[in-house]
């Protein structure tokens, strides 16, 4: 008995490394900084400058399990944003922009997953490619600048990202949540989501089983073009404004650090959702306690990818010892 | 003073609460090639491991030589000239021979390779083996069974006095096997001992001196390979019961025909292939390896893509050209190789024996945790596959059981049609003979097989009509009574028997 319990909290310990890299790093930061850091207002910030990452890297996480990778997620961030904001100028319609802009990151993120599966490109260069075109293009139609949110429809546009529910908890969180719950579903109990799983872990073995497994990858892609749109939308009401330079910049670094620190494999097969929300708010933790401690704004991201470096280092200890 | 290179004597070994080895005996003479059999999950891996320093035994002593040692001090087992050759050939495909066969023991001038001495060595080991390859040749060049005979040149080079091969013949065909046998022939004849652990059990009585039977972590049975030796009597020790290969096969009612190929071909793989399987008939495809069969039928299931020539599946004229095409035209497939094309490793047993039927388990969209449990449930009964908990990973399963998970997944989807390639590669005697009656079965109830195999007796076991290919052509068609070894071995390499000809370009019409 004493035994069996044992080793259920070992196994769930490695099967929940960021959780309690988490636990471990909110440990810390209470006992060095507690009366800042549990603060109503600075935790709700924490779970709110995550979120559009956190969103980015649901797609991320699938994407990494089928055994792929997106390095385009950034600039894809950015031209879905100008598009959305370029829409909503010019005809005042905030469906229609939303429309226009989810196209844009369904249709683009199709086209990446066709040019992988279909013509078997290695998903890095596929994506380090497009990350160029979708950057580049950006910034020579928006002259290397920005363009903001004007005209009748824009209070409301703003409001999409700027309401606050009861007061206190930003709507954003809630975006990030109902998107998590949703691709959580998606991943663990529909057939699509058992294909992406199979596909990242044998792919000729999935396609002897009679599965599409073409289909499969450019539905992935796909799910995260749209997603990747989704979190432009909400960027870009929450800042009224878009950049083609520096909107997006690294996210797709965070996106993966998120999927990775939760526990995804980067060999592809195995990963959760739930471990990829872990992720991004034990990133999110790391940036507030620099903050809150006054490290020096060079070294934060040196110290960030110390501690990505040690989560991943304790998951590989622990998943050997089982 | 005995003969004996090695003894193990009284070796315990338990993981956990289970033991494994209940204090087992084995020796192995000098110079012998000696079988170590058993059916999988019986402890021979186990025994191998703790020889060759792998494993710590609980209780008991191995003496080499005459002398007790400790195997697990690190390097001991290359010092005692003790040498292991696993399932899975570690050979790099893209490195040469000579490359392979110093890997991790280099030889070097100053801090450069030196190739020159390298080569030499090579050579002078493929010439002790008896083989005639250029060293400079790329593994992935290379054919099944030379494969092999790197990885016993990889054991001559650390000068190993024992070998341990763990079933070096399953991926061969009997030609390569006769080219590895006589290899360990002349090895033999050098005072090299050999102990051969395998599932194929009239290869043992052809070379092996001396045999010793496990079953449940316990010898039952050991002794010299002589005249009365006879695979029944080894089958027998290790299932531990009687066992009959005869009543296997079971005559049936033939329908319609279900596939036809009209010739069909793929660039340099197979050309002009005529061939058809009828409803409930069980048909086989042999020749030697690289016949191009297995392209063949990945052709016809939908994964080569394009092709010359016409599919007919219930007479009607398909274009395959992916593989849920034909699943949905009643066609599955159970590849060669388990672990590479059969199993999806990070998914449970569960989740494998779904994952083609998943569409069919889902309510409003989501996978029904109920249906999807009872079509499991179905298959663990159906099939006897012996697994404590579904929801562990396909991984945990021995061999023969992970291959009636990948049977299951074949046959979840209601096929009119089952393909199977190489069914019961690494598969033991008793999950092979389960294997064949669950083929009769469903013949019964109609469902066509085809079987491609390298082994006559499989086919001889199961099949009602055989086709025989040699390269990428069929050269040779037998019904039931035509089928013999001796038949099939003369068309697989290349020979014409007048009356198979005869009764091919009769049905060619």
């Amino acid at each position: 008995m004493n035994v069996e319990k044992k080793l259920n909290v070992k196994k769930f310990i490695s099967g929940n490394s960021a959780l309690v890299a988490l636990i471990f790093l909110f440990i810390i930061t209470v006992m060095l900084n507690g009366s800042t850091f549990l603060n109503a207002r600075n935790v709700l910030n924490i779970f709110l400058n995550n979120s559009i990452v956190g969103i980015i890297a649901l797609g991320m996480t699938l994407i990494i399990i089928t055994g792929g990778i997106d390095l385009s997620v950034g600039s894809q961030l950015a031209a879905s944003g100008l598009i959305a904001i370029s829409v909503l100028n010019a005809t005042n319609n905030i469906l229609l922009s939303i429309l226009a802009a989810a196209a844009f990151g369904v249709l683009t993120g199709a086209l990446t997953g066709v040019l992988i599966a279909r013509f078997n490109i290695p998903p890095f260069i596929v994506t380090l490619g497009t990350m160029s075109i979708y950057r580049s293009v950006s910034q020579h139609f928006f002259n290397g600048g920005g363009i903001r949110v004007e005209g009748s429809a824009k209070d409301a546009f703003i409001a999409i990202s700027n309401t606050k529910l009861g007061g206190t908890v930003s709507v954003i969180i809630l975006y990030w949540l109902v998107l998590s719950v949703i691709i959580a579903i998606f991943a663990s109990r529909t057939p699509t989501g058992r294909h992406i799983y199979a596909v990242g872990s044998n792919e000729k073995a999935t396609l002897l089983s009679g599965i599409n497994v073409n289909r499969i990858k450019i539905i992935t892609y796909s799910i995260s073009g749209l997603l990747v749109s989704m979190a432009a939308i909400i960027e870009a009401a929450r800042l009224g404004s878009m950049n083609s330079a520096s909107s997006g910049s690294s996210y797709e670094m965070d996106a993966i650090a998120a999927a990775v620190i939760g526990g995804t494999s980067m060999s592809g097969g195995r990963g959760k959702i739930i471990g990829t929300i872990f992720g991004a708010l034990t990133l999110g933790i790391i940036n507030n306690m620099m903050n809150l401690l006054g490290v020096p704004t060079f070294l934060v991201s040196a110290i960030k990818g110390l501690i990505i470096i040690v989560a991943v280092l304790l998951q590989t200890v622990l998943n050997k010892k089982e | 003073m005995n003969n004996y290179i090695i003894e193990m004597q009284g070796i315990k070994k338990s993981f956990g609460p289970n033991l494994v080895l209940k204090s087992v005996d084995f020796a192995l003479k000098a110079g012998s090639i000696h079988a170590l059999l058993g059916e999988n999950g019986t402890g021979k891996s186990t025994l191998m491991n703790i020889l060759s320093g792998i494993l710590p035994c609980d209780e008991g002593e191995i003496i080499i030589n005459g002398e007790s040692r400790n195997m697990m001090i690190p390097g001991i087992a290359d010092a005692m000239g003790i040498a292991f050759i696993h399932q899975e050939l570690a050979l790099i495909n893209d490195l040469s021979v000579t490359e392979n066969l110093f890997l991790g023991s280099e030889k070097k001038r100053g801090i450069f390779l030196d190739k020159k001495k390298m080569t030499e060595k090579s050579e002078e080991i493929l010439a002790r083996m008896n083989v005639n390859i250029n060293p400079a040749t790329l593994v992935c060049d290379l054919n099944a069974s030379y494969k092999q005979i790197i990885e016993i040149g990889k054991a001559l080079l650390k000068d190993a006095k024992v070998i341990i091969m763990d079933e070096p013949t399953t991926s061969l065909t009997d030609v390569e096997i006769g080219q590895v046998f006589r290899i360990m022939k002349t090895l033999k004849e050098q005072g090299v001992s050999m102990i051969f652990i395998s599932h194929k059990l009239n290869e043992v009585i052809e070379i092996c001196d001396s045999y010793t039977v496990m079953r449940d972590g316990e010898v039952v049975s050991k002794g010299e390979v002589t005249e009365e030796t006879t695979e029944h009597m080894l089958a027998k020790h290790m299932v531990g019961k009687e066992l009959s290969y005869n009543d296997i096969y079971k005559a049936r009612d033939i329908g319609e025909t279900v596939l036809e190929l009209k010739a069909l071909e793929r660039s340099r793989e197979f050309r002009n292939i005529n061939l058809y399987v009828k409803k409930g008939e069980v048909i086989g495809v042999t020749g030697l390896l690289g016949d191009g069969r297995s392209e063949l039928f990945e052709t016809v299931f939908g994964i080569k893509g394009k092709y010359g020539g016409e599919i007919y599946v219930n007479g009607k004229l398909v274009k395959m050209t992916y593989t849920s095409l034909a699943q949905d035209l009643g066609i599955s497939y159970v590849p060669r190789n388990r672990k590479e094309n059969g199993i999806i490793k990070d998914l449970s047993v569960a989740e494998n024996m779904s994952l083609p039927i998943l569409k069919k388990l889902k309510k409003s969209g989501l996978i029904n945790r109920k249906m999807e449990k009872e079509f499991n449930d179905n298959y663990v009964n159906n099939l006897n596959i012996k697994v404590s908990d579904l929801q562990n990973l396909i991984t945990s399963l021995s061999g023969g059981n992970q291959q009636k998970v990948v049977l299951a997944k074949a046959l979840g989807t209601n096929p009119q049609l089952v393909i199977l390639d190489n069914p019961t590669q690494g598969v033991d005697i008793g999950a092979k003979l389960e294997i064949y009656s669950i083929i009769m079965k469903l013949a019964k109830q109609g469902v066509s097989f085809i079987i491609l195999s390298s082994e006559a007796q499989e086919i001889f076991m199961t099949c009602d009509r055989t086709y025989v290919m040699f390269h990428g052509e069929i050269r040779g068609e037998f019904s039931r009574s035509e089928i013999s070894e001796e038949n099939i071995m003369c068309v697989a390499t290349g020979g014409t028997l007048d009356n198979s000809i005869n009764s091919y370009t009769e049905e060619m019409g």
